[in-house]
């Protein structure tokens, strides 16, 4: 009974998460953290390396639900944990090769298909991420402002000291021509 | 570069919507009848889509770090250390109980083992290759004989051919038998029953465990006694004199001729000889005789390691037990007489003796 109402008040933090409700997030976070916390920290990671794997199982959840095709089958710290256990896993595994893994991490619960998906999501960000990183500024700043925090033109001229929005728009175009080469270049290797 | 760019722009604004409804049809027009084209547009939208994306998730690991910087990470890493180290230690702890267990375990299991190969080995030397040769009878066994007994004689004995055999002959002519201790030891009710297929209740009224030798009283009315044609040689023999031994390994009487191998038995058991004799279950207490037809021992057993290798109690030992039996027990001593037998060939030797040798069998 009580584990039913858990998973209730799980789903429900989940709907808010798809909404993309701050709250949600915060108590998601504050609540899964420490024990992914303890996880790491007693299989020899950081606080750091905790950071970083509970972030992304973070966002491994935000994908599913952004998806609308995910029920929650298991309570939702269960379903952090082995994910951060797998995420974890595979870490040690590609710093270290083969070498020290406690045999308690082998048991993992089967977490792969939730985590495929992830990591094609994954690359597709790294390398937008590496496209961006590379036009340089203000292509940067102008093409996250106007594409990601929904500018419009106008501010953006004023902003970036463009006489008028259709000089702002030039330029605009032209970055977002370098980033998209950039972009393709990589996204069509690597697929 | 230029009339790229003029593309780009008009398929952003063909996206966004930005085209008056002419244009549109005329950008449509366009992407259908030029497939580069229209590859640029589903390209732009796929990459508007991962823009998308990346967006989202940039914003969303904004938001986390923020969460992340409110969070009271001393006070998490001490709980964490804490937990660990208490894990840690329940863990440790587990760890070498389980170990001490299996090693206990593994002792235990060692050492049971050993003692149980080092009985065994010990049994195996002490017994293994002394074997009685006693008989046990099955049903199987029941033999013609027993019917024949049956029928013909008035005798109460039972038609059961009994649980055990054994042989036994007589040591007076009325109706003392020595035959072995491990044939009737435990019995019930003893019977013997001669050649001629009579059976006669006996009861077993002097035992020595040592030398394996029990006495037994015929208990029968109609047992009629007649004199002894041997004689108990009181006087052990020498190594290499012929014997031969007559006992029912079978339902009838076998003959087996051997000699005398050694003057000590099983592990040098000075009251016994060691002889060279086809021996079966079911010989034990036969009498063990010389080519003069004298008593010189009781066949006893035989070593099960190598064939032909059998004991015998000397015939002295038992002269010694008789006149050691309580008076009112001993039997007539009609066993000191010179013996009737010699002199005569094997044969008719044989005809006198079968009268005396008996078939032991044992109910219990």
């Amino acid at each position: 009974m009580k584990q039913h109402q858990d998973i209730t008040r799980d789903r429900e933090l989940l709907l808010g998460l798809a909404k993309g409700e701050d709250k949600s997030l915060e108590i998601i976070y504050s609540e899964n953290f420490p024990v992914v916390l303890r996880m790491i920290l007693q299989h020899n990671g950081s606080e750091d390396d905790a950071k970083d794997i509970f972030q992304e199982a973070i966002i491994v959840l935000y994908e599913k639900v952004q998806n609308n095709d995910f029920t929650l089958s298991s309570r939702l710290k269960t379903f952090l944990y082995s994910v951060c256990r797998h995420l974890w896993l595979k870490k040690v595994q590609r710093t270290y090769g083969l070498y020290s893994l406690s045999p308690e991490l082998e048991e993992v619960i089967p977490a792969t298909e939730e985590l495929e998906a992830h990591q094609a999501k994954d690359q597709e960000f790294r390398i937008m991420e590496g496209a961006m990183s590379n036009i340089g500024q203000p292509c940067q700043a102008i093409l996250e402002d106007y594409y990601l925090h929904k500018r419009s033109m106008q501010e953006i001229a004023e902003k970036f000291g463009y006489t008028n929005a259709e000089n702002a728009k030039n330029q605009k175009y032209k970055c977002l021509m370098r980033l998209k080469k950039l972009f393709f270049d990589q996204y069509n290797t690597s697929l | 570069m230029k009339e790229e760019m003029s593309l780009l722009r008009d398929i952003e604004r063909y996206l966004e919507g930005e085209m008056s409804e002419q244009e549109k049809t005329a950008f449509e027009e366009l992407r259908r009848t030029n497939p580069l084209i229209n590859k640029q547009v589903e390209e732009h939208q796929l990459f508007l889509l991962h823009l998308g994306n990346y967006g989202q998730r940039q914003q969303l690991q904004a938001k986390l770090n923020r969460i992340h910087q409110q969070l009271d990470m001393p006070a998490l890493r001490q709980q964490a250390q804490e937990s660990n180290q208490a894990a840690k230690r329940l863990s440790i702890r587990r760890r070498t109980i389980t170990n001490l267990a299996a090693a206990a375990c593994i002792a235990l299991v060692t050492s049971l083992s050993t003692i149980a190969v080092i009985q065994n080995v010990t049994r195996n030397k002490s017994t293994a290759q002394y074997e009685d040769v006693r008989r046990v009878l099955n049903n199987i066994q029941r033999s013609q004989n027993a019917l024949i007994n049956d029928i013909n004689s008035k005798s109460k004995a039972p038609l059961n051919p009994g649980t055990y055999g054994g042989t036994g002959f007589a040591v007076s002519g009325n109706g003392y038998i020595v035959t072995n201790y491990h044939v009737v030891a435990g019995a019930d009710s003893v019977y013997v029953q001669n050649t001629k297929g009579e059976a006669f209740k006996a009861v077993s009224i002097f035992e020595d465990i040592s030398s394996d030798l029990a006495v037994l009283k015929i208990a029968d009315s109609t047992f009629k006694s007649q004199p002894l044609p041997y004689a108990l040689k009181p006087q052990s023999v020498k190594i290499g004199e012929e014997v031969f031994t007559m006992g029912f390994p079978r339902d009838e009487i076998v003959y087996g001729k051997g000699y005398i191998s050694a003057k000590t038995g099983f592990n040098g058991d000075t009251t016994a000889y060691q002889v060279s004799i086809p021996v079966n279950p079911g010989n034990s207490g036969a009498p063990l005789l010389d080519s003069r037809g004298d008593v010189v021992g009781i066949v006893t057993g035989k070593q099960t390691t190598s064939d032909g290798i059998a004991f015998a109690v000397k015939s002295a030992h038992l002269k010694h037990l008789l006149d050691e039996m309580p008076k009112d027990k001993q039997p007539r001593k009609d066993w000191n007489h010179k013996s009737h037998l010699e002199g005569m060939n094997r044969v008719d030797q044989i005809k006198k003796l079968e009268d005396f040798v008996y078939m032991v069998k044992v109910y219990n």
